[in-house]
């Protein structure tokens, strides 16, 4: 059988994956807008806004379901092999990790009722919002690392030193200087905050780990971002 | 030419009974680290935390394997999503078993304090909840029950009401502020109890899409769909 009718197959196959990495993408943004409410979100306790949050991490999981849904179909209807299986692969991972940090910025967004709790101790308050500054920068390098597939940019998230570590530091410290009626109520609300955004800044370095896997090809990035 | 399914369902079997194993792995973690907690041990703590690096090893094989089946054997329909399952189950496995080493953490971060009796029955209780829970989920999966794995969801509700209950408690022995950062570790660490439990529902959601193709997603997809239909209020007028 010759190989020129299955040229404008693998044309569309192509033509799919450069589709499918744009949708990465534009999920990417999704969760960008809602970390941006988050944080806008955590500085006022704006519970109008907090509920547009949450609306918005319906679609942001509805896209997660279709782009896996995509990925599935493409594996088993176009048997690809080496960078494209890669790739294929590296997007279902990518998205779980968009939506697990659409979920994180989530629980942050539901301590809106608390933020009145929160911004009563300032030094507290205004560690909380640098750390979700940071959280959400480092969160920005990751979707630019992946709408350019740029491995310099995903090296520095997967193997940088991080600042917010040492906020989350001062964080854990500053809690237990604690005291007073609600100083417990505040301590949970804080750290609840504090170890999510935590995490989306973990779970943003993991994006960096997974691109490197994807652009190099070397199966020991995959070993070592196993959490 | 040969029939590749009996391949294919070796391999698949396979997969299902290595996700059985690694499920009994963290199932008994729960145990061991609870244990762990309870006692305050930093031997056993640090032999968990290290057992997790296996675990985490064994997840990627199996995910690996999964996507190699379904590039290579091109799966329909119960096949399909038989291999969909497992690629799930490994995740809501692996991420469990992460809870447990962040409890075992607690334990070495709670080292020298001593954890208040009515917390430590609480403890106790949505332990055993979370390993019955996960032990149903995993059931579920490998007899292909539906009505078993569909019912996890409401079983759940037990482990999150010891969880209100552990919270309350805490609120209730540290209002005098003795020490905040106890008060704090002891409620992430019913969080991490709680958190497992919604991995076991999870669990019985991907069984049911396993043997019905019902997945909860598709209704909020279908949500999103129907409400982007409708015209908005000021369109209509």
């Amino acid at each position: 059988m010759s190989s020129r009718p299955l040229e404008p197959m693998r044309h569309g196959f192509r033509e799919e994956l450069d589709q499918l990495r744009l949708q990465v993408e534009l999920m990417g943004v999704r969760v960008d807008e809602n970390l941006e409410r988050m944080r806008d979100v955590l500085r006022t306790g704006d519970l109008d806004l907090a509920a547009l949050a949450t609306e918005a991490d319906n679609e942001i999981d509805a896209m997660n379901v279709s782009l896996t849904e995509r990925c599935y179909l493409l594996l088993s209807r176009e048997s690809p092999v080496a960078s494209d299986l890669r790739f294929i692969v590296s997007v279902l991972r990518i998205v779980s990790e968009f939506e697990r940090i659409g979920d994180l910025a989530l629980r942050v967004v539901k301590l809106a009722p608390h933020h009145h709790l929160l911004a009563r101790h300032e030094v507290l308050f205004d560690i909380l919002v640098t750390i979700s500054e940071e959280a959400v920068e480092i969160y920005r390098v990751a979707l630019r690392a992946w709408s350019a597939q740029d491995l310099h940019l995903a090296t520095e998230l997967a193997t940088q030193n991080r600042n917010l570590d040492l906020y989350y530091e001062r964080l854990v410290s500053e809690l237990q200087r604690l005291d007073g009626l609600d100083a417990v109520r505040i301590a949970m609300a804080a750290f609840a905050a504090g170890r999510s955004l935590e995490r989306i800044a973990d779970h943003s370095a993991i994006v960096g780990a997974r691109l490197r896997y994807l652009i190099t090809g070397e199966p020991a990035h995959l070993a070592a971002e196993v959490r | 030419m040969p029939d590749s399914r009996p391949t294919f369902h070796q391999q698949l079997d396979d997969v299902q009974r290595d996700l059985i194993r690694l499920a009994a792995r963290v199932i008994e973690s729960v145990a061991r680290g609870t244990e762990a907690l309870l006692t305050l041990d930093l031997g056993a703590a640090q032999t968990l935390i290290d057992g997790d690096d296996e675990i985490d090893l064994l997840t990627l094989e199996i995910e690996e394997r999964c996507f190699t089946l379904l590039a290579r054997q091109q799966p329909m329909a119960s096949d399909m999503r038989a291999v969909v399952t497992a690629i799930r189950l490994t995740a809501e496995i692996e991420r469990s078993g992460d809870l447990m080493v962040n409890v075992a953490k607690a334990a070495r971060r709670l080292y020298g304090s001593e954890i208040p009796v009515p917390l430590r029955s609480l403890l106790t209780a949505m332990a055993d909840e979370a390993v019955r829970l996960y032990g149903l989920a995993m059931d579920a999966y490998a007899s292909g029950d539906a009505s078993l794995a569909a019912a996890i969801d409401d079983m759940d509700d037990r482990l999150d009401q010891l969880h209100e209950d552990y919270i309350q408690a805490i609120l209730e022995i540290h209002a005098d502020v003795r020490d905040i950062q106890m008060a704090v570790q002891l409620a992430l660490v019913g969080r991490y109890y709680e958190r497992i439990g919604d991995h076991a529902v999870n669990i019985g959601e991907r069984v049911q899409y396993m043997v019905t193709g019902w997945l909860p997603e598709h209704e909020g997809a279908a949500r999103i769909a129907a409400r982007a239909a409708v015209p908005a209020p000021e369109e209509t007028t």
